[in-house]
């Protein structure tokens, strides 16, 4: 499998960086590379937040997601949406949360951009919402491929404390299943 | 040597190298981009029985340090580029009493303030001398994320060895990405681990700054018998104040030569796809150390895909500087890249041991990376 790179954008304290750093163990802890760099503005929270994350098959010496070769993105704010979204290569795919961020028409030509509700779908489906991050985790590993589903979620599940093991594992499966259903 | 896979961010593992080194001592200030540091090792150090404090502020941090270091401990503290600024002044303190203790910088976008969560390697020519006066600093800087493991572990050893601060630099990149390193194991660690030098005669014929022309100090733990005076004045054998011109001499030529005359126990360097480059026209020779070496690995791939023979060297000791290789590979290859997130620091050394003034660089000091593409056009652009 060639290189794969991902792209979170958020406001900082929305997790983003979290379902970064799973998505990173998952990959070594099933023999490859993974590496996950994040960026973030001197306000923490608030402030556009980027999370590059590659997986690869050999070893990653740069630890940034090249500009116009990433093939997936996912949003959650338009601040970082706008400032981010350029790194997408043409005709890759772009997740969006349809209440937060709003493409423009040209920006539809350009990629695949899909429409979900990712806090909505934590906050009321899941009933956490802190949850949204391995909401996002899901929708990105079933749109993508990236890993082996089991991997992620054992790597989900070590994260995360053991009380909110049931409410993760429903989010993973809830996320699955909008992506699903957008791919269709 | 057995190894170990460690999945992590490169300031949690120059935490845990730390406490595997033996440090039993913390003090410090939380700092973008380094906080990460102190928060892990707030955690590790008390569950050995260690002790961590959070100081008023970076000042203070290197003084309780200094004064851990005074009593015999291994001692830590962090901080990024304005706390550097801050504790330049003790820094001297610790280099002229021959109090050794670790500093690591997290380097960020500076002067001053400037971009707290953003990379930069702005810091490079403060560590050679952080303060006023004559003193050889010693400066590891780590280029992945094992390297924060052992850098750090490397430094706690050199600053045993030749009694003072040893900085260990880190950039907001490194600090922060999280990924896999391959570590040596702790039992490793702990047999590499060389206690500083005790002096265990009668205690009236024991002269803490009496020693060899090229030696350090041998400074017993305070509250062990052994009396003796720390100073920044400059000092006599006992440590205590004077104008005595030889003995002043002596002191400040030893500062210098106690580094010196060791360079071979310090110095440090990577040589990456160097072995096939002859000195052959149209070879590239790439210089950079920290995360920019990452993209500058990265940038040797692409540019060898494209038929261009390239190499780095990277100085992972950046001082002493391994003068003797720079000029050595200088003088083979003749095309020669600097590629550094600051405006030259280094490559005025490279220019100094290489005697050449036609070495080519590579800068950007806007916080953000450079990208191996960056670095391929540039070859492509200058030779």
């Amino acid at each position: 499998m060639s290189k794969t790179l991902m792209r979170f954008t958020g406001v900082g304290g929305q997790g983003v960086l979290l379902a970064g750093e799973i998505f990173a163990a998952a990959k070594i802890k099933t023999g490859g590379h993974g590496l996950k760099t994040a960026t973030y503005t001197s306000q923490v929270r608030g402030g556009p937040t980027v999370v590059d994350i590659q997986l690869d098959e050999k070893e990653i010496y740069y630890p940034y997601a090249d500009d116009g070769e990433i093939s997936f993105m996912l949003s959650v704010a338009q601040v970082s949406y706008n400032s981010f979204k350029d790194g997408v290569r043409k005709g890759g795919t772009i997740v969006v949360d349809p209440n937060l961020v709003h493409p423009t028409d040209e920006d539809r030509k350009k990629w695949k951009i899909h429409e979900i509700p990712i806090i909505t779908i934590a906050k009321e489906e899941v009933g956490n919402v802190i949850t949204q991050s391995v909401v996002a985790l899901a929708i990105a590993n079933t749109m993508m491929d990236a890993i082996d589903k089991d991997a992620l979620i054992a790597t989900m599940l070590s994260k995360v404390p053991a009380k909110v093991h049931e409410v993760n594992k429903v989010a993973y499966a809830l996320g699955e299943k909008y992506a699903l259903e957008a791919m269709a | 040597m057995a190894t170990r896979e460690v999945i992590s961010t490169g300031n949690e593992l120059s935490a845990i190298a730390a406490v595997d080194a033996g440090c039993t001592f913390f003090g410090g200030y939380p700092l973008t981009p380094s906080s990460e540091i102190m928060h892990v090792i707030s955690d590790l150090l008390p569950k050995i029985g260690g002790t961590c404090i959070q100081m008023e502020d970076e000042i203070a941090a290197i003084c309780s340090v200094i004064g851990a270091g005074m009593s015999g401990s291994r001692a830590l503290t962090a901080t990024s580029g304005p706390g550097m600024s801050l504790k330049a002044e003790n820094l001297g303190l610790a280099q002229m009493a021959e109090v050794p203790l670790v500093c690591v910088n997290v380097m960020r976008g500076g002067p001053s303030t400037g971009l707290p969560t953003r990379v930069s390697q702005g810091d490079i020519k403060q560590a050679s001398n952080p303060s006023h006066g004559d003193y050889r600093s010693i400066t590891l800087c780590a280029g992945n994320l094992a390297e924060c493991y052992t850098e750090t572990v490397r430094a706690f050893n050199l600053a045993d060895r030749f009694m003072q601060p040893v900085i260990v630099l880190l950039d907001e990149t490194i600090g922060h990405m999280h990924g896999k390193a391959d570590l040596p194991t702790v039992e490793d660690v702990k047999a590499g681990i060389v206690p500083r030098k005790k002096f265990d005669g009668p205690a009236d014929e024991y002269f803490p700054y009496q020693c060899e022309a090229t030696e350090p100090a041998v400074l017993n733990p305070m509250f062990e018998g052994y009396r003796y005076h720390f100073t920044g004045l400059h000092h006599d054998k006992n440590g205590f104040p004077t104008e005595e011109i030889e003995t002043c001499r002596k002191l400040i030529q030893r500062l210098e030569d106690k580094v010196m005359f060791h360079q071979d126990e310090i110095e440090s360097n990577e040589e990456f796809m160097c072995d096939d480059l002859t000195g052959a026209e149209g070879e590239v020779l790439i210089i950079a150390y920290g995360s920019v070496s990452l993209a500058a690995k990265e940038a040797i791939r692409h540019l060898r895909a494209d038929g261009i023979k390239a190499g780095l060297f990277r100085p992972i000791t950046i001082w002493p500087s391994p003068a003797k290789r720079i000029k050595e590979m200088t003088d083979k290859i003749k095309n020669v890249l600097v590629v550094e997130l600051n405006i030259r620091q280094y490559t005025d050394e490279i220019e100094r041991a290489s005697g050449r003034l036609d070495i080519e660089g590579l800068y950007k000091v806007n916080g953000r990376a450079i990208s191996p593409h960056e670095i391929v056009s540039k070859v492509k652009e200058v030779f």
